[in-house]
């Protein structure tokens, strides 16, 4: 039986190109070029470095506007063999709760998975709920915070890395395992896999193709309520023009106003 | 056998893109490849496009390409340590004949990829091809990553340095002569800053071309400044062989000392530095031209040196997007007799030579001789200044005739008054 590996990935907008508005506090990102949210092309690295070993059958899955086909089709040129964009005005504003919750029932519709594969967190919201909340609704087993996995037997072993600790943990399939950025290097697409995806073309599914209620989706499924948002002020910081042999002197000052401490507490 | 695609197109520039749109609109399975993601991302330029020929394929193209100015004023500035020597045309006649639009390419060159799409071109980003695909000396593709993908031409439009070509045999290395260096700023600036900075109203908008006469002997430059709706495009253009033999002085130098001249600075002043970017600009003339066909296989836009430049005006847009849509149309035609040899496409060469892109590099030939010169960078400066500040200045004494007071400018400046005179002219001659 081959394995079965669905990755989620989102598009994002390109982090360099993003700013705050000093008018509404919000992310001003029209500006901004959609690309794949960086632990995700880990994590279908991940997926792919697998396959490579011991061959797998790689279902990208995303859900986003129209234009995520783009990401989609480029994560088919580096080498995966499906895609799927989860598309509805009705999806519209969903908070945490209800993507979970759409992308389980994604999942629950392909039907028959081994592993699935989702970056720690997104760059544009950062939360890092999403992967745990698609394990929780399927009701399935999470690694989080991995670094690399390897399919073992019938197991997949995951390398974590935690703030005191490397730990590895073996665990049977279904499982789902969220990867952190930078936890390998991305392969490029080829020219060859790009034409073939586009060919191919992507799978377009809505509210209706997952039989979601619209109650338990987008804005209305929602539990989230944004209180207000806020832009932290910026602290006043005092520049002072010194000599080298200024430095010792400098160094004490700091120790007296408490600006920095000795690492003993003294 | 039968190849997978009629042509690949490699480059998301001018070139590529115009040759994709007229060949998706005349049913031709085309793929066009770029290297960048989204296509286009990488390219640059001053950024004055003259779109005649982009109306040939595009006929609204002012509304699908995200234009910023319509040019209404060109000026031509002589740069001095302590002075600038300008002629400032403004005009009417420019809004009934337009002609040019300030742009910014990386907005312009996706709104083109995209429009290749749209006319049902398979458009792929991100992707940088390895070289042309041979079988029996002809050429039948392109090689990526192990893969070779099949057409029955391709056409390499892949800009200033072209990788492709270069590396599959097609065209000469690119050396010092072939070439200048680009260095570019965006700065961000209000629209109605920009308006009351240049003199401009509503959408006008000014270009300026500008020839650095302050700096040191033997380092020829460039200079260019556009104006955008919210922004300015400034930019210095240097020869690589002049920076060699003057080892002190880097590109980006010259940048920054162009930024901070008095007459440069005031125009600046208080912009935000949005983005610095720096590329090859073609410059060699007809010497750098190569063979631009064979069999299966045709050459567009820079990579083939299609540019010009007589030191009033740089275009380099519209000989790609001309020679992007003769190189389409040549292989529609191709196409029709199912033939796609080195015969077949020397109708190429033959639209070419009947158009500007060739006519003009011929009736130019060697005018980079000229433009790139200490006449044209210090001895005119040098004498115009001394003449214009003897003219303009009020010292309380008799006055002279013109004629006296620009000799003995000449004369000061240390030139030899026949020896200029037949210079200029032969100048004049190759402009």
């Amino acid at each position: 039986m081959t394995l079965k590996i669905i990755v989620m990935m989102k598009q994002v907008p390109d982090a360099e190109e993003i700013f705050i508005d000093p008018v509404t506090y919000t992310l001003n990102r029209t500006a901004a070029r959609g690309v794949i949210n960086i632990p995700d092309e880990n994590a279908l690295e991940i997926a792919l470095q697998i396959k490579d070993k011991v061959g797998a059958e790689v279902t990208v899955i995303s859900m986003g506007p129209p234009q995520a086909e783009e990401a989609i089709i480029e994560c088919m040129g580096r080498g995966a063999d499906r895609g799927i964009l989860i598309t509805d005005r009705a999806f519209a504003a969903a908070d945490t709760y209800a993507t979970s919750l759409t992308l389980a029932a994604t999942i629950d519709k392909i039907g028959k998975y081994d592993i699935i594969l989702a970056g720690e967190s997104t760059t544009d919201s950062g939360t890092g709920h999403v992967g745990p909340g698609v394990a929780e609704f399927l009701d399935i087993d999470q690694v989080t915070y991995a670094e690399s996995a390897e399919v073992v037997d019938d197991k997949i072993r995951v390398k974590r890395i935690l703030e005191d600790a490397d730990e590895v943990v073996e665990v049977p399939f279904p499982v789902l395992v969220t990867v952190l950025t930078g936890a390998n290097i991305p392969r490029r697409a080829t020219l060859r896999r790009k034409i073939d995806a586009i060919k191919k073309g992507i799978e377009r599914w809505d509210h209706e193709t997952l039989g979601l209620p619209p109650d338990w989706i987008g804005i209305r499924g929602s539990p989230t309520i944004v209180g207000a948002v806020k832009v932290p002020e910026e602290k006043k910081r005092a520049s002072k023009k010194i000599s080298l042999e200024q430095i010792p002197e400098m160094i004490d000052e700091l120790f007296e106003k408490g600006i920095i401490k000795r690492e003993d507490g003294a | 056998m039968m190849s997978e695609f009629d042509v690949i197109v490699v480059g998301g520039g001018p070139a590529g893109t115009s040759a994709a749109i007229r060949l998706a609109q005349n049913k031709v399975n085309v793929l066009l490849v770029d290297r960048a993601d989204p296509p286009g991302s990488k390219n640059v330029s001053g950024g004055v496009l003259w779109g005649n020929d982009l109306g040939k394929i595009i006929p609204d193209w002012e509304k699908i390409i995200p234009v910023e100015r319509l040019i209404t004023r060109k000026g031509t500035t002589f740069l001095t340590k302590d002075s600038a020597i300008s002629l400032d045309f403004s005009s009417r006649k420019f809004l009934t004949n337009r002609t040019g639009y300030s742009v910014l390419r990386v907005k312009m060159d996706l709104a083109l990829a995209k429009k290749a799409k749209e006319e049902g071109a398979m458009v792929i980003g991100g992707v940088t091809v390895d070289s042309v695909a041979r079988k029996d000396g002809k050429i039948i593709g392109i090689e990526q990553d192990g893969d070779t993908i099949t057409s029955d031409t391709v056409i390499l439009a892949e800009g200033a340095n072209p990788r492709v070509a270069i590396d599959s045999g097609l065209r000469k290395p690119i050396g010092d002569r072939d070439v200048a260096i680009g260095v570019k700023q965006i700065y961000k600036i209000p629209e109605d800053k920009i308006n009351e900075r240049f003199n401009l109203s509503g959408n006008e908008g000014f270009a300026g071309e500008y020839v650095l006469g302050y700096l040191p002997d033997g380092v020829e430059a460039g200079g260019f400044l556009y104006t955008n709706k919210n922004t300015l495009s400034v930019g210095v253009v240097v020869s690589p062989s002049h920076l060699r033999n003057y080892g002190q002085m880097h590109s980006y130098d010259i940048m920054e000392e162009f930024v901070q001249h008095p007459s440069i600075a005031r125009l600046v002043e208080g912009g935000r530095l949005e983005e610095y970017s720096a590329h090859l600009v073609v410059e060699g003339g007809l010497s750098s031209v190569p063979k631009l066909y064979g069999d299966g296989y045709m050459i567009a836009g820079d990579a083939a040196g299609f540019s010009f430049s007589n030191g009033l005006v740089i275009q380099g847009m519209n000989y790609a997007i001309a020679s992007g849509i003769a190189a389409a149309d040549t292989f529609i035609e191709a196409k029709e007799k199912g033939n796609y040899t080195a015969k077949a496409l020397s109708d190429y060469q033959k639209k070419l030579e009947e158009s500007y892109v060739l006519k003009d590099l011929r009736t130019f030939k060697g005018i980079e001789n000229s433009t790139w010169s200490s006449m044209a960078h210090r001895t005119i400066p040098d004498i115009l200044e001394r003449f214009l500040f003897r003219l303009n200045l009020e010292d309380g004494l008799p006055k002279k005739h013109i004629l006296e007071l620009l000799l003995r400018s000449v004369s000061e400046s240390g030139h030899n008054k026949t020896s200029l005179a037949l210079e200029a002219y032969r100048m004049m001659r190759r402009m």
